[in-house]
């Protein structure tokens, strides 16, 4: 498939799951500090933007500043609403590749999002989040049920999958803060939909080393760190039928390999041991093998400037 | 008389950063008409690159090539072999004003009467012209331009640029060889008479010894239609004869460009041009 | 029952649905019915169901940096099964004509020759390309897809406004919104025989193929699109989509020794026919505009050497040229010995100094257009205009006699047009769309119709803020309902399918056939 229709798809599934995981970290921010009154707010939310990766202004931060930088800032991409616009954008330019049920699915999200945003930053967050995981939902659930599993559907996972290895270290982080109760642990598994499988799979009480554990290794859930990676590697597995006996020549595979078997021969104790430098190392990871993808697959798609050669032979 | 000349015309560019593609036209090479005949000829690219020839729509031989690996110089080498014929004699029975005048006529040579990229009949054009003498008839009023031309101009190399039009030239009131051609076909164009940019090369001596290679230019002069094609070296003061070699002849420079190209990488900088030029018989 | 006609004014005009003296036409008569029997909450709840269907598929058109929904009006344009042969020959004969003039002009130049077209036509005309001079297309199509811009006068009759032979663009909206039409009023398709347009996209994919460079088999066609910023890129797309070919930009190709190929993840694949809605001047950078992004350098000397087939060809703006349209009924006498089927609207040549002194002393009563534009920029209508306007147009038109025509006004046809909650009078126009695949030129059986929404307007163009109805060619009475099909366009035999095995009925009826078997053996 052309090379860029390819790129966009790995980013429309990279910015909706970027929506709906930012949603999700979100949540659990809201929550938190409306439930705990001994949460220092402007603390919160510097943690929380220093983990997205974003850069905080300057004077004291409330959650309302917090939500305008991460939630409704609908000109950059590390905010919900700029994913979605980034999304369709990219949908836009691959609609051709993609089926028009999911098309129409990003259309009308992005048509719905001034509305909903101007709902929610007047007050009610939580039903702007449900509404962000619910369209991602029904992209996910369209994107099963209409897209044939040709490459456009490899790199819509792919991307998809990456992001969500990103995210969930991101939210790790987030939430294994400095004495994280059992509460927030609480909050932070239902904002993964992870609480009743988490409950069902080990029938205790929750503690941080099994949330730990769960989110980064577990092999069924498909949000856990572990389980993205894994369908990251499939996907670029099948991309690349024609890999040799020996060894690998594709980079972002061998990047993505290593993270994997990283974690899935690790103990549980080791890793909660130095949590943030594996996050770190998972984040690193994503980004890296972001770049080989694209030096791979989507090289020399970006618009080219021609220069006029100044002609020669004048007399 | 016929001389027979040698050419080997190099030019190209190079590059402060890496180019990773580019893509090119070069109009080099002489071709066979009325006056000259092309024993032989080639264009060479380093880096190599295959070379897709076609004849445009002036009828000039085009070499066109594209590159696609890295490289810091791009070298073009056009070498020929031609026979050429001393200057033709002038037109029998001239053409008039009238004839000039003609609807036929004006039609027939509409694009070599208009403005075009590097003649605009602009105000300084057309005062430029007021001039010449208008009881002089068509081909008179040709070697009055030619005489004109030396006087608004001095041949100086550095004082314009490829970008410098007709107009430019004559505010200037120097050039070199395309500015000379240039303000001629205004001249011409603006008292109604069809002419037309000659590209091509002139051998610099008329005594030269076969065999002797001589440095040469890429050359520029002019032609006008006046009931015949008459052609002028406005620059040289001179009638054009065997030690001229024609390449191309269109509107004007800009579609006659010797090398024309675009690229995606760093800033371009032309090579010298060097030309050779060998009488052989 | 609804009011949307009560009170109706007629006009001067042709009106679409109503003759003279208020009466429905005959084709509009079961369609006046269903207007009548509507309320206006219902046909409020369709035009929402309308709003929501285009907003929800993006069906859209930029204006001016906007993204708008396509405005579709809900009243149909009906054309009888007695005028449309007419308007689909004279399309047919037009489109052939030009054809012919394009190759010649861009080969051995005998119309030009022979003082049938002046050649100062050609060599002042800016789209008039000489670098496509010598490109031979592989089957002789320069013009795969024309849209000829038509307009009915007062007397009924159809005539030609514009020649469009570039990159027409419209198709789109006439499929979409007879998809749109025939969910928001299924009723009306139940009671009228209208001819399919939804052969459109396989029609040019198989004219498309068509054209393919010699020697190669099995082609690979793309549509190249400038990218989702042009207004026109959600009909790219469709028409991508609807072929089921790749939709490319610019980037995504790259020529190489005079073979065009796309970048895919899979390395480089070679391209045979671009299909391309890029203008002349972006396309390729290397011969035009050497700033283009939206191009690929190399591909107009490609398709010099053979190797692959621009579609529409190289230059085909000489042929639309709107001073070029003066000659075209003495063209299509020229090429194909035949008298114009479809009438000029009556045109001035101001480069004549006769025309353009009666012209300057007519201005308030005649339309100026821009040879070299289209969309309707750049147009005066004489009745409309300030005096002031006319006086500057007095001095353009003097000093760039070449640049200009002027025309009679032709009074469109008006058709009834929702307007708030009422139908009133709107001038339309009719753009058929025209494929040639090299054996016959098709005409898609109805067209774009496009409405000017203010009232009095004849500024139809969309880009100008008009909107659009579905059109209706009704079949014949007793003819077919469909049209044939195009042959499937490769293979081309298919093997006879073979007799399908019957559905599994299930455990209970096998047995007993069974057992029939079992005794008759």
């Amino acid at each position: 498939m052309l090379s860029r229709i390819a790129e966009s798809l790995y980013w429309v599934g990279r910015y909706v799951e970027r929506a709906e995981d930012t949603a999700r970290i979100l949540d659990v921010h809201v929550h938190r500090t409306l439930e705990d009154p001994a949460v220092e707010e402007d603390a919160a939310c510097r943690g929380l933007l220093a983990v997205m990766g974003c850069k905080a202004p300057e004077g004291a931060l409330d959650s309302a500043d917090l939500l305008g930088i991460l939630a409704f800032d609908s000109a950059s991409t590390t905010s919900i609403a700029g994913s979605l616009v980034a999304a369709r954008e990219n949908a836009r330019s691959a609609r051709d590749s993609i089926s028009s049920e999911m098309w129409e699915c990003l259309n009308a999200t992005y048509n719905a999002l001034p509305g909903v945003v101007a709902r929610a930053s007047g007050g009610s967050p939580h039903a702007f989040f449900s509404y962000v995981k619910e369209r991602a939902a029904i992209l996910a659930g369209l994107a099963d049920s209409t897209m044939s599993r040709d490459d456009g559907w490899l790199f819509l996972i792919l991307g998809r999958s990456l992001e969500r290895v990103d995210m969930t270290a991101r939210l790790l982080s987030a939430s294994f803060g400095d004495g994280s109760g059992q509460a927030e642990l609480v909050t932070t598994l239902r904002c993964c939909s992870a609480h009743e499988a988490f409950l069902r799979t080990y029938r205790r009480r929750v503690e941080p080393d099994l949330v730990a554990e769960f989110l980064l290794l577990d092999r069924l859930f498909p949000r856990s760190a572990f389980h993205a990676l894994d369908q990251a590697e499939r996907c670029l597995a099948e991309l690349d039928p024609g890999a040799g006996r020996a060894g690998l020549d594709d980079e972002a595979r061998r990047i993505l390999g290593r993270a994997r078997t990283d974690l899935e021969f690790r103990r549980v104790q080791e890793l909660v041991a130095d949590l943030p430098g594996h996050l770190a190392s998972l984040q690193t990871c994503c980004s890296t093998a972001g770049d080989a993808l694209a030096r791979r697959f989507f090289r020399q798609s970006a618009p080219q400037a021609w220069n006029l050669e100044v002609a020669g032979g004048r007399q | 008389m016929t001389w027979r000349v040698g050419i080997r015309h190099v030019t190209g560019y190079e590059y402060t950063q890496p180019v990773t593609s580019s893509y090119n036209e070069a109009r080099i090479t002489p071709i066979s008409n009325d006056r000259q005949l092309v024993l032989e000829s080639e264009v060479e690219v380093s880096p190599p690159a295959s070379v897709y020839r076609y004849w445009d729509w002036w009828g000039t031989l085009v070499h066109s090539f594209d590159l696609h690996e890295p490289h810091d110089e791009l070298v073009i080498t056009g070498t020929s072999i031609v026979e050429t014929s001393g200057p033709p004699a002038a037109p029998e029975s001239p053409a008039t004003w009238a004839d000039l005048a003609d609807a036929g006529t004006r039609d027939r040579y509409w694009e070599l009467l208009t403005p075009s990229t590097y003649v605009p009949l602009d105000d300084g054009v057309r005062e430029a012209a007021a001039d010449l003498d208008p009881a002089l008839d068509p081909r008179e009023t040709c070697e009055a331009v030619a005489t004109l031309v030396r006087e608004l101009l001095t041949y100086e190399r550095g004082t314009t640029t490829v970008s410098t039009t007709a107009a430019d030239a004559i505010r200037i009131g120097s050039g070199v060889c395309q500015d000379f051609a240039h303000v001629a076909l205004g001249l011409l164009r603006s008292r109604g008479i069809p002419a037309r940019y000659v590209s091509g090369y002139l051998h610099p001596s008329a005594k030269a010894q076969p065999g002797e290679v001589l440095a040469g230019q890429s050359h520029a002069w002019v032609e006008a239609w006046v009931g015949d094609w008459m052609s002028f070296d406005v620059t040289n003061g001179s009638e054009v004869g065997e030690r001229h070699v024609v390449v191309g002849r269109a509107r004007d420079y800009a579609d006659l460009a010797p090398l024309n190209g675009i690229f995606h990488g760093g800033p371009a900088k032309a090579l010298g041009v060097t030309v050779e030029l060998t009488r052989l018989a | 029952m609804g009011d949307f006609l009560d009170g109706y004014p007629l006009g001067t005009g042709w009106d679409e649905m109503f003759d003279g003296s208020g009466n429905p036409r005959t084709p509009y008569k079961a369609l006046y019915e269903v207007l009548q029997s509507l309320s206006a909450d219902d046909f409020e709840s369709r035009c929402a169901a309308r709003d929501h269907a285009f907003r929800d598929q993006g069906i859209t058109f930029s204006h001016s940096g906007e993204e708008r929904p396509f405005p579709l009006d809900l009243v149909p344009r009906i054309l009888s099964a007695n005028i449309w042969p007419t308007i689909e020959a004279g399309v047919s004969q037009r489109v052939r004509a030009l054809e012919a003039f394009l190759a010649d002009v861009y080969g051995l130049g005998r119309i030009v020759d022979d003082g049938i077209v002046p050649r100062r036509l050609l060599t002042s005309c800016a789209h008039f390309h000489r670098t496509a001079a010598g490109i031979e297309p592989p089957n002789g199509v320069r013009v795969q897809v024309a849209g000829i811009d038509l307009v009915r006068g007062a007397d009924g009759g159809f005539r030609v406004l514009e020649d469009n032979l570039r990159t027409p663009s419209g198709i789109s909206y006439v499929i979409e919104n007879r998809r749109t039409m025939a969910r928001v009023f299924p009723e009306l398709f139940a009671s009228h025989r209208v001819r399919p347009v939804d052969s459109y996209p396989a029609r040019l994919l198989e004219a498309l193929r068509a054209a393919t460079p010699a020697g190669v088999g099995d082609p690979t066609v793309v549509v190249l699109t400038p990218g989702i910023y042009n207004s026109a890129y959600f009909e790219h797309a469709f028409l991508a989509r609807q072929m089921g070919v790749e939709l490319v930009e610019g980037r995504d190709l790259v020529c190489r020794g005079n073979v065009v190929y796309m970048r895919s993840t899979d390395g480089e694949q070679r391209v045979d026919v671009v299909y391309r809605r890029v203008d002349d001047e972006y396309l390729d950078p290397l011969q035009f505009r050497a700033g283009s992004v939206v191009g690929c350098p190399g591909i107009v000397n490609a398709a010099r050497a053979g190797n692959v087939t621009i579609a529409n060809a190289v230059g085909n703006g000489v042929a639309d040229d709107k001073l070029l349209y003066t000659y075209v009924p003495e063209i299509i006498r020229y090429y194909l010995d035949e008298d114009p089927i479809l009438a000029n609207v009556d045109t001035y040549r101001l480069e004549d100094p006769h025309q353009l002194k009666a012209v300057l002393g007519r201005l308030p009563e005649l339309v100026l257009k821009p040879v070299a534009g289209s969309g309707g920029y750049g147009l005066v209508i004489g009745p409309a205009a300030a005096p002031e306007e006319l006086e500057r147009m007095r001095h353009v038109l003097m000093a760039d006699p070449r640049g200009w025509i002027a025309q009679e006004v032709v009074q469109l046809s008006t058709s009834p047009t929702q307007i708030g909650d009422r139908l009133l009078p709107r001038h339309v126009d009719l753009r058929p769309f025209a494929v040639n695949d090299g054996e016959r030129v098709w005409v898609v059986p109805g067209g774009l119709t496009r409405v000017a929404l203010p009232e009095g307007s004849l500024v139809v163009n969309s880009s100008q803020g008009g909107g659009s109805k579905d059109t209706w060619v009704l079949a014949e009475p007793g003819g077919a309902r469909a049209q044939p099909r195009p042959k499937p366009a490769a293979p081309r035999v298919l093997a006879p399918a073979a007799a399908s095995s019957p559905l599994d009925p299930g455990p209970a009826v096998a047995q007993a056939a069974q057992q029939q078997q079992a005794r008759s053996c």
